[in-house]
C-alpha cells in the first residue's frame, strides 16, 4: 500500500523552482532515504509531503486522500514532521515538550487524557530519555533535544514520520542512537522517510533511496543500485570510491582524492 | 500551589488597598469613585498584560507588546482624533485607530502565501512612531485638549463616570473579558509555536489563521482598554516576564498569571499616581517609574 | 439699570477718546505691531490701537476685527518667520510661555513689550505702561479706570466655596495663580483649590468631592450632573451648577474682564 505520493508537484521559492514536477510514492512501512546534494530540494520536497507547504501544482495524498482537503490537525494525527533542528525559544521541560506531540489530538480548554500521558510516557521511554524528562530542554545537549524532539513526534502516534537530517551535528554514538531508533520503529511498523546528507548512514539503515537533482527525482531503487561511482558523480559533481560495509553488505561511499578535476585546476 | 496562593493573596491586598487608600477619607461617595477605579484598573491591567503575554508567545519575542505591534499607539490616535472632533474620547475611532493601524502592519508584512513575522514587528514599531507624530500634531492644534490628550497617551484611571459613559464602559469590559476568556483557550498552541512555525504547523496549527486571530484579537482588546482608559505603557512588557519568572513556560499559567498579575501591579499603581502628590498623575507616569526598576532588579537577580 | 446706563456712558467715553487719540497720533499709525496675547489683542483694540495690529495669533478672536489680520501661529507656537516677515515695531509677548519666542525676537533686534499679569494691580501697571510705548497715555488710562471702577471687591463675612472645572478629562481647574482665583474671591466666593499655587492643576474626583463646593462654574460643555460618586457635593444637590459663563470673559486679562466679573457675582451671590 502507498504511504504518501506526490503527483506532479512543483514549488517555486519567489521565481526560482525547487521541486520540479515530482511523483514519488513512499510505501507503507518502509524506511526511505532521500538523498542529494545541496539546493536539491530535499528538505521543501518533505515540508511539501507534510502540508507545511503547499505545492503549487500537483498534489500530495496520504493514504489516497488529497491533503489538500484534510485539516492540518487531521494530517498531523497521521504524518510527523521531525525539523533538522529546533529552537526553544521558551525553556519547557522535556516531559511538556513530549506531551505537545498530543496536540492534534486534543480539544481547545480540554485537558491532557490518560491516554495523552501514556503515549507521551511510551514516547519518552521509545526514545531512552527517561531520565531527562524533568530537564528543562535548554540545559540539554544538541543530541539529547534531537531526542526529545523526536520523542514528540513519537508521541504524535503517526503513521508516518518524516525526517530531515536528523543526524547532522550529532556525533557518532547520538547519530547511531537515533538511526536505531527510527529502525525499531521501522520494524514496528512506522513508515519513515528521511532526508539524509550522510551516504553512508543512509545505505545502513535506508532500504529504499530516492535521488533528488536540480528539484526533479533523478533515480530510485536500493542503496546497492544507486550508490555508484557514475551516479554519485553524475549528481554530486565528485569523484568517489565504493567499497562495501564490512558487517553488512551495503556499499560505503568514499570520497576520491587522487585525480579530482575541480582540485588539480 | 503556593505561589497561586500568593499572587492571589496579593492581589486581594492590591484590591483592598485601591479601596482603601486615597486622597480622601472613605465614605459612600467616595467608596463609589475607588470601586470604579479599581473595576477598570483590574480590567486595564489584566488585560494589557494578557495581551502581552498572548502577543510575545506569538512572536516568540520577549520585547513584543501592545505598543511595539503599533494598535495602542494606533488606540491612542484614534482617540486623540475623537478628542479634537467630538471633544471626548471615542471608542469607536479608537477601535478604528487600533484595527486600522494592524491592518496596515499586516498589509505590510503580508507576502505571498502569508506573514513574515518579523517584518510584522518592524512594521508595528515604525507605525508606532508614526501614529505619535500624528498624536503630536494634534496636541499643537488642539490648545486646549492638550491635557486631555496627554492623559490619554499616559493612560488615567480617575476618569469620570457618568450616565454618558456608564452603559458603554461596562459593555466593554464585559466585551473584552469574554474575549479574553476565549483567547485563553489557545494556550497549547502558544506553547507549541515557541518551537518554531514549522514545528506548530507540522502538529497542526494552521498558522496563518491563528497569527492573525491572536494579532487583530489584541488589537482590539487594546482599543477597548486604550478607549477607557487611555495608553497605559510597561504593564503588557514587563508583566509577562514576571510571570514567566514565576510559573515557568507555560502558557496555560502565564496567561491567566499575566492577567491577575497585571491587575495587582496597575492597581499599585494607580494607588501611587493619586496619592504621592497633590495632584493627580497619569497612572503611565507610575507604571513605568516603578516598573523600569523592578525590571532591573528582577533580571540582575 | 443704573449700572447698565453707567456702562453705556463709560463705553460711549471710550469710544470718543478712542477716536480722538487715533486723530492725535496721526504720526504713530504706521506703526506695525504683533500681539501675541489675546488678552492684548483685547486691550489694543478698546484702546485705540486696533489699526496699528499687523499680526495675530490663532487664539486672537475678539473682537470681529481680528479675524481679518494675518495670523503668525497659535498662542503657544508663533512663528518667528511669520512674525518676522510683518516688519513689527513692536511685539507683545506673553511669559512665561513665549520665553523662547522673546529670546528669538531680540537676537534680531526686536522690541518686545511684555505681558504677565498675575494680578490686577500687575494689569493696570502694564497698561498704563503699553499705553506710554505707544502714545496712548490717556485712553490707557482711561481703560484702567473703567475696569478698576467696575471690579470692586466684595466683601463678604461667609465667603461661598466655589469649584471652577475647565475640562472634565482629566479634571483641570484652577490655582491660585490665576486672575480667575482672585476674581473669585473679588466677587466673594473662595476658590476650593486656593491652596494649589499653580495655574491649571489636574486634581482628582475625591478632592473636588471632599472640598464639598458650594457652586460649581463649569467652562466645558459638559453635563455634570449624573457623575457617579458626586451625587452628595453640595453645588450638585443645591442644583448650583452653573454652565452659562464665558470662559473668555472670566480668563482673560482684558477689558471683558468687566462683564465676567459681573456674571461670576451674580452666580455667587444669586
Amino acid at each position: 500500500m502507498t504511504a504518501l505520493e506526490t503527483k506532479e508537484i512543483c514549488f517555486s521559492y519567489d521565481a526560482r523552482r525547487v521541486i520540479d514536477n515530482v511523483s514519488l510514492a513512499v510505501e507503507s512501512k518502509e524506511f526511505l532515504g532521500i538523498i542529494g546534494p545541496n539546493g536539491a530540494g530535499k528538505s521543501t520536497l518533505l515540508r511539501l509531503m507534510c502540508g507545511i507547504l503547499e505545492p503549487e501544482s500537483g498534489h500530495v495524498a496520504l493514504f489516497g486522500q488529497s491533503l489538500a482537503g484534510q485539516t492540518p490537525r487531521l494530517i498531523a494525527q497521521q504524518v510527523a514532521f521531525v525539523p533538522q533542528e529546533t529552537h526553544f525559544a521558551l525553556n519547557f521541560t522535556v516531559e511538556d515538550i513530549v506531551l505537545m506531540g498530543r496536540y492534534p489530538y486534543q480539544r481547545p480548554f480540554g485537558r491532557d487524557k490518560a491516554e495523552d500521558i501514556e503515549a507521551t510516557d511510551q514516547a519518552i521511554n521509545a526514545a531512552g530519555i527517561v531520565d531527562l524528562r524533568k530537564r528543562p530542554v535548554n540545559s540539554l545537549s544538541s543530541g539529547e533535544r534531537q531526542r526529545v524532539v523526536l520523542a514528540r513526534a513519537i508521541a504524535q502516534t503517526p503513521r508516518i514520520l518524516l525526517l530531515d537530517e536528523p543526524t547532522s551535528h550529532l556525533d557518532l554514538l547520538h547519530q547511531y542512537r537515533i538511526m536505531e531508533l527510527l529502525s525499531n520503529l521501522n520494524a514496528r511498523g512506522l513508515t519513515v522517510a528521511v532526508v539524509h546528507h550522510d551516504l553512508n548512514l543512509a545505505s545502513l539503515y535506508c532500504r529504499r533511496l530516492v535521488v533528488m537533482h536540480h528539484g526533479k527525482v533523478h533515480c530510485q531503487g536500493t542503496p546497492g543500485q544507486l550508490l555508484t561511482e557514475k551516479i554519485l558523480n553524475e549528481v554530486y559533481g565528485t569523484e568517489v570510491r565504493i567499497i562495501r560495509h564490512p558487517d553488512k553488505d551495503v556499499p560505503q561511499v568514499f570520497l576520491h582524492t587522487e585525480g579530482q578535476h575541480e582540485d588539480r585546476q | 500551589m503556593t505561589k497561586t496562593a500568593l499572587i492571589i493573596i496579593i492581589f486581594l491586598a492590591a484590591i483592598a488597598a485601591g479601596i482603601l487608600v486615597g486622597p480622601a477619607p472613605l465614605e459612600s461617595q467616595i467608596l463609589q469613585l475607588r470601586i470604579w477605579r479599581v473595576v477598570l484598573g483590574v480590567f486595564a491591567g489584566g488585560v494589557l498584560a494578557f495581551c502581552g503575554c498572548l502577543l510575545q508567545g506569538l512572536f516568540g519575542n520577549p520585547l513584543v507588546e501592545p505598543y511595539t505591534l503599533g494598535s495602542a499607539s494606533g488606540a491612542a490616535l484614534g482617540a486623540s482624533v475623537g478628542i479634537l472632533i467630538f471633544g471626548a474620547i471615542n471608542p469607536a475611532l479608537a477601535f478604528l485607530g487600533s484595527l486600522g493601524v494592524g491592518f496596515f502592519v499586516y498589509v505590510v508584512a503580508r507576502i505571498e502565501g502569508g506573514i513574515l513575522r518579523d517584518r510584522l514587528i518592524l512594521a508595528g514599531v515604525v507605525m508606532s512612531f508614526l501614529c505619535s507624530s500624528l498624536v503630536m500634531i494634534i496636541m499643537v492644534m488642539g490648545g486646549r485638549e492638550l491635557y486631555e490628550v496627554l492623559y490619554l497617551l499616559m493612560g488615567y484611571l480617575g476618569t469620570i463616570i457618568d450616565a454618558t459613559n456608564r452603559t458603554m464602559i461596562i459593555a466593554l469590559i464585559v466585551v473584552s473579558l469574554v474575549l479574553a476568556a476565549l483567547l485563553y483557550r489557545f494556550h497549547r498552541e502558544l506553547d507549541i509555536i515557541s518551537q518554531g512555525t514549522e514545528t506548530a504547523a507540522s502538529l497542526g496549527i494552521n498558522i496563518q489563521r491563528f497569527s492573525l486571530i491572536l494579532f487583530f484579537s489584541s488589537a482590539l482588546l487594546v482599543g477597548m482598554t486604550v478607549s477607557i482608559v487611555g495608553a497605559i505603557g510597561f504593564v503588557g512588557l514587563i508583566v509577562p516576564h514576571v510571570s514567566r519568572l514565576l510559573f515557568g513556560p507555560k502558557h496555560r499559567f502565564n496567561l491567566a498569571a499575566s492577567f491577575i498579575l497585571g491587575a495587582t501591579f496597575l492597581l499599585f499603581a494607580d494607588m501611587l499616581s493619586r496619592t504621592i502628590t497633590v495632584y493627580e498623575l497619569p497612572v503611565g507616569v507610575v507604571t513605568s517609574l516603578v516598573g523600569v526598576p523592578f525590571f532591573i532588579y528582577l533580571y540582575r537577580k | 439699570m443704573l449700572v447698565s446706563t453707567r456702562k453705556a456712558i463709560l463705553s460711549a467715553g471710550l469710544l470718543v477718546l478712542c477716536l480722538a487719540s487715533c486723530a492725535q497720533d496721526e504720526k504713530k499709525s504706521h506703526y506695525r505691531i504683533v500681539s501675541l496675547s489675546p488678552a492684548m489683542t483685547e486691550i489694543l483694540f478698546s484702546i485705540g490701537a486696533g489699526d496699528k495690529i499687523v499680526g495675530v495669533t490663532t487664539f486672537c478672536d475678539f473682537p470681529e476685527e481680528t479675524r481679518n489680520i494675518t495670523k503668525v501661529g497659535d498662542f503657544s507656537h508663533p512663528s518667528i518667520e511669520r512674525i518676522i516677515g510683518l516688519k513689527p515695531d513692536l511685539v507683545i509677548v506673553n511669559l512665561p510661555e513665549q520665553s523662547r519666542v522673546k529670546r528669538e525676537l531680540e537676537k534680531m533686534n526686536v522690541r518686545t513689550f511684555v505681558s504677565s499679569p498675575a494680578s490686577l494691580s500687575e494689569l493696570y501697571s502694564e497698561l498704563s505702561a503699553l499705553g506710554a510705548e505707544l502714545g496712548l497715555q490717556k485712553t490707557a488710562d482711561s481703560l484702567v479706570s473703567y475696569i478698576k471702577d467696575n471690579l470692586q471687591a466684595e466683601v463678604s463675612s461667609e465667603p461661598k466655596r466655589v469649584y471652577v472645572e475647565i475640562s472634565p478629562r482629566p479634571l483641570v481647574t484652577i490655582g491660585s495663580a490665576t486672575f480667575l482665583n482672585d476674581l473669585i474671591h473679588m466677587a466673594g466666593g473662595v476658590n476650593i483649590f486656593a491652596d494649589l499655587d499653580k495655574d491649571y492643576p489636574v486634581v482628582g474626583q475625591e478632592a473636588v468631592i471632599t472640598r464639598d463646593p458650594d457652586i460649581i462654574i463649569v467652562l466645558h460643555p459638559e453635563d455634570i450632573t449624573g457623575r457617579t460618586g458626586w451625587q452628595n457635593v453640595r453645588a450638585i444637590k443645591d442644583g448650583r451648577v452653573r454652565t452659562d459663563l464665558d470662559p473668555d470673559h472670566l480668563m482673560r486679562p482684558g477689558p471683558r474682564l468687566v462683564r465676567g466679573f459681573k456674571q461670576l457675582k451674580a452666580a455667587i451671590n444669586d
